[in-house]
């Protein structure tokens, strides 16, 4: 299968940071340049846009801004490049990647917690269900 | 190949409780077949139950017929609320579906049949259901949005408006339970402004008699002359109309009729369709009279239809001294009858759902529609914010701001009180649909939110509060008679208008939410009332 042979490719350790840095953009692009072809596979065109699907993409990118030590950025950047791998490959369907991408991490379900003070246990029960 | 076994069990039913000659035998021997005459329909509000009365399943029910096995069914005994006789049901639920609703027997109210509009409705219940709280935005599209948020909107416009422009109306299939809970929340708000769809302004809450079916639908059967005063059993109640018409098979009794030309499935004498006959009844100068003088248990019944109208208290002061004249009133029986046409009208006049003001619609700025869905909405300023809560996305809707989804009768545990003052209560058949919420639940959260918070939380609390304002409508199947009778009402001078009675309910088969989303109702009203 193909995509068992592209993605168990290993690329050799980035010695420096600065190379480590440089295939993480190099990683940002190819992603970026995928994103046309996703959202045609996937049918993606009426629940996102390109750019938000861009912009998705750098902030899992910044997420890990922290990390300094190449060999943990390289087996980010494998991960990384797997996940693409696999979205491109349609291991991963359509509502996964709005799960993750889309709906994003705080999900359908909102956390309400903090607004939720004050108010009665009947109001509570009342916004999650009809039955209580 | 046809199982029916020629017991003529549904021949006789139909020429003897439905009082049509539809349906017959046709050949003799062994050519002999159960059949309509010469591909003419079966054109009675009964028809459908030849279904239960056929002992081997000739006869079977269309939507019904062969979706699903007896033993996949789950039952609950229940009310129906599609009018005000309040029909004891039972309704056969599969999973999340409705999948037929029955009869159950009462001999107080249904005996063991059930209308074709109760029967065969439920295929409403599916369609056309609100299921998300929505709120309408700037382009006139309507936008999904979460409880809180449409709650939150609900309770700030509500709090900005003047209490006086804040007013609430009731629909016609709303419980008990939600009525209270909303005259509640407007009353906190600072407004009175609360009625119930049907009742007309300025409606007698006072005396129970002067809004009930006083002789009880069983009692009916006692009574030997009716007056039918601007009503149309046949086509508002039809339990009521197949005890009026068991009563003039039974006993000969004479029927009078005062109203529109209708149909009648016994023999009927048109008086005349005016307030003007109903005068001359009054002043002893009509041949009927003397039939009303002759009996021995005379019964008016006046038709909720007149409550709508403009001299209605003329109307019944008229009425009142023809019960009078004829001696309806007495302590050992009670002929003045009043037949209502919605579920929800005999409890709402019960727990005081009546305006402050005549004409509030008209400076309303904050509408609360609970599922009321027939209101005159021309008048309402362009500016008002209308709220609807909801099963169903009918007429109401159109002009709605935020919509509240609720749950329909089948979903909800609901208290009803029937035309004849016998209170029922509904069990949830199926779960809510969507993210619908019970009637009462979404105002006593609203409440909450808007700062006014209800003191109830449950059903129970609920119960006792209205145990407080009307305990009748807690002794659930007893009927609770009116004790004091009309003649206290002071003589009204208001004029008496010369236009006839009109017709209340136009389509039987189309009277509310429920069955104006269903689609055998439609087709019913298109192939048996256009041939008419
Ligand atoms: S009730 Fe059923 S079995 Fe009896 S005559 Fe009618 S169709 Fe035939």
């Amino acid at each position: 299968m193909a995509f068992v042979v592209r993605s168990a490719r290993v690329p050799p350790n980035s010695a420096t940071f600065e190379e480590a840095r440089q295939r993480t953009l190099e990683f940002f692009r190819k992603a970026c340049r995928s994103i046309p072809t996703i959202m045609q596979i996937h049918n993606l065109e009426d629940v996102v846009t390109i750019s938000q699907l861009r912009s998705t993409i750098s902030s899992e990118i910044r997420k890990q801004a922290h990390i300094t030590n190449p060999k943990v950025i390289d087996m980010l950047l494998f991960k990384g490049f797997e996940e693409l791998n696999n979205i491109l490959e349609q291991a991963k369907q359509r509502h996964h990647l709005i799960g993750q991408y889309v709906i994003g991490r705080e999900g359908l379900v909102q956390d309400h917690r903090t607004k939720d003070q004050g108010i009665s246990d009947f109001l509570k029960n009342f916004y999650s269900s009809n039955y209580f | 190949m046809t199982r029916c076994i020629q017991c003529t069990r549904c021949v006789r039913f139909a020429s003897e409780v439905a009082g049509v000659q539809d349906l017959g035998m046709l050949g003799r021997g062994s050519g002999e077949e159960i059949g309509t005459y010469v591909e003419k329909l079966m054109t009675s509000e009964l028809s459908g139950n030849v279904i239960d009365i056929c002992p081997v399943g000739a006869l079977t029910s269309k939507p019904f017929a062969f979706k699903a096995r007896n033993w996949e069914l789950k039952g609950t005994e229940t009310i129906d609320v599609t009018d005000a006789v309040g029909s004891n049901i039972r309704i056969d639920s599969r999973g999340l579906e409705v999948m037929r609703i029955i009869p159950r027997l009462n001999e107080d109210i249904n005996e063991e049949w059930i209308s074709d509009k109760t029967r065969f409705c439920y295929d409403g219940l599916k369609r056309q259901r609100l299921n998300d709280p929505m709120i309408r935005g700037p382009d006139g599209r309507f936008k999904s949005v979460s409880w809180r948020d449409a709650l939150a909107i609900v309770a700030e416009v509500a709090l900005q408006v003047k209490p006086e422009e804040i007013v609430g109306v009731a629909g016609r299939l709303s419980d008990a339970e939600s009525m209270i809970a909303l005259k509640d929340f407007l009353n906190r708000m600072g407004s009175n402004n609360v009625w119930c769809e049907g009742n007309g302004v300025r409606p007698n809450a006072d005396l129970r008699s002067g809004y009930l079916l006083n002789s009880s639908i069983s009692g009916l059967e006692k009574a030997d002359v009716f007056l039918l005063v601007g009503t149309q059993p046949r086509i508002e109640a039809p339990m009521v109309n197949a005890r009026i018409h068991k009563t003039v098979r039974a006993n000969h009794a004479e029927v009078g009729y005062i109203g529109p030309p209708t149909d009648f499935n016994y023999n009927c004498k048109n008086l005349g369709t005016g307030p003007q006959t109903l005068l001359e009844i009054a002043e002893g100068r009509h041949p009927f009279c003397s039939a009303l003088l002759a009996a021995k248990n005379p019964a008016i019944i006046v038709g909720a239809g007149l409550f709508e109208r403009k001299d209605k208290d003329s109307i019944l002061s008229v009425v009142n001294s023809i019960a009078k004249l004829g001696n309806v009133v007495r302590p050992d029986w009670n002929g003045l009858n009043f037949l209502l046409l919605h579920a929800a009208q005999a409890a709402s006049l019960d727990l005081g759902l009546v305006p402050e003001s005549d004409n509030s619609i008209e400076s309303a700025k904050f509408l609360y529609l609970m599922g009321a869905d027939d209101v005159e909405l021309d008048e309402l300023p362009s500016d008002a914010f209308v709220v609807y809560q909801g099963h169903h996305g009918d007429r109401s809707v159109y002009r709605a701001n935020v919509i509240l989804p609720a749950s329909a009768f089948s979903e909800k545990e609901g208290t009803y009180e029937n035309t004849e003052g016998c209170s029922q209560q509904t069990l949830p058949a199926v779960p809510t649909v969507g993210d619908a919420r019970d009637d009462w639940k979404i105002i006593r959260a609203l409440s909450e939110v808007a700062g006014v918070c209800l003191p109830y939380d449950n059903l129970s609390g609920i119960r006792s509060r209205i145990s407080v304002v009307a305990p009748n409508l807690l002794r659930v199947d007893e009927r609770e008679p009116a004790l004091i009778h009309t003649d206290l009402k002071p003589d009204c001078q208001q004029k008496l208008s010369t236009e006839p009675f009109s017709s209340a309910v136009d389509n039987f088969y189309m009277t509310d939410s429920i069955t104006r989303a269903s689609k055998i109702m439609a087709q019913c009203s298109a192939s048996l009332l256009s041939k008419k």
